[in-house]
């Protein structure tokens, strides 16, 4: 059995109309309407204002259609990242759901690339084995092989 | 053609799907920008911009996730509500120093002077007085047909807040004519 109060917001929230009500409430809400002098003044006002609401006028928009067809219209073309990023990840089809995860799993590879393109995190090039290697040359520039002559 | 395909022919720059497309949804937006806005120079201007954002974004719908119409009456509500919050100030001033009453455009029906022509001014009135929220509930769910699942999307709060808001409309909009006596005339 459903209160006053409950009946008042179902008919604020669904309509006057108890076939709009939700299916489990609908036989509540007409045993309670049977029952309920209350319910029934309460169904009425609201009918009352449902078929006022539906009475109020609207002017005529004669010629706008003619006017918002009429308005240029900015092109359309796609530029070559927006086709890029279609061809990649299109918006539907089979397709869409094979490319998602290959995507996606691209993405942490990606990211992996740019952050190290941009940052060292301590590595360097010029390691302490490349020094020698440079010294060693130079040494051996400096060597004297005049007493391998014979 | 289904949405799905006329938005995609749109994403290609198909004018002619463009049309359809207006053509289909055109009186639910207009509709529903003037039931928020209650002036038809403004509901032109966002009827025209709402559409132009769709030709603008159509790569943006997503058809899984709404349909068409929710998605464009979505466009349709954020203008609104940003052209309310805008403009709001300098009406409020304009119709004080006219002393005008807004919204004086010819309508449809009922004529002039009668008394449902005054019963019907005084419940746009109500509604107008409406904060936004509340208003956009209640056209959204009794005039535009959407489920209160679809209208909470448009207006992207809960359905537990949509539903409150809705009641809330329908609550002062009672009070308020009961008060006026327009009921049981």
């Amino acid at each position: 059995m459903i209160t006053l109060d409950e009946f008042s917001h179902l008919i604020e929230v669904h309509s006057s109309d108890l076939a709009a009500w939700p299916s489990d409430l609908q036989i509540a809400g007409e045993d309670f309407l049977a029952t309920s002098e209350e319910a029934r003044a309460l169904m009425k006002d609201y009918l009352e204002l449902e078929q006022q609401l539906d009475v109020l006028p609207v002017p005529m928009f004669s010629g706008l259609e003619a006017k918002i067809l009429g308005q240029s219209l900015p092109p359309r073309t796609p530029s070559l990242l927006e086709q890029l990023l279609e061809w990649l990840l299109p918006n539907s089809g089979f397709t869409l759901r094979l490319w998602q995860p290959v995507a996606a799993a691209c993405l942490p590879l990606v990211f992996g690339i740019v952050l190290g393109n941009f940052y060292s995190f301590g590595v360097t090039f010029e390691s302490d084995e490349m020094e020698y290697w440079e010294d060693e040359l130079t040494m051996l520039s400096l060597n004297n092989y005049s007493e391998n002559d014979f | 053609m289904t949405d799905e395909e006329l938005m995609l022919a749109v994403v290609n720059g198909d004018q002619s799907a463009y049309q359809v497309i207006v053509k289909q949804h055109l009186k639910s937006v207009s509709h529903y920008a003037y039931r928020m806005l209650g002036n038809q120079k403004d509901t032109e201007d966002i009827a025209q911009e709402a559409f132009l954002k769709l030709w603008i974004n159509a790569g943006k719908w997503e058809v899984e996730k709404s349909k068409l119409s929710t998605w464009l009456h979505r466009i349709t509500h954020n203008l609104c509500i940003d052209f309310l919050r805008k403009h709001r100030r300098t009406q409020l001033q304009s119709e004080i120093l006219e002393g005008v009453e807004p919204n004086q455009e010819p309508h449809e029906n009922p004529r002039e002077g009668s008394e449902a022509f005054q019963r019907a001014k005084q419940l746009e009135m109500a509604i107008r007085g409406l904060p936004e929220n509340q208003r956009s509930a209640l056209v959204l769910c009794h005039y535009s047909g959407f489920s209160n699942k679809e209208a909470a999307v448009i207006m992207n709060m809960s359905i537990k807040a949509l539903e409150s808001a809705i009641a809330r409309a329908k609550r002062s909009l009672r009070k308020e004519l009961s008060e006026t006596g327009i009921e049981h005339q």
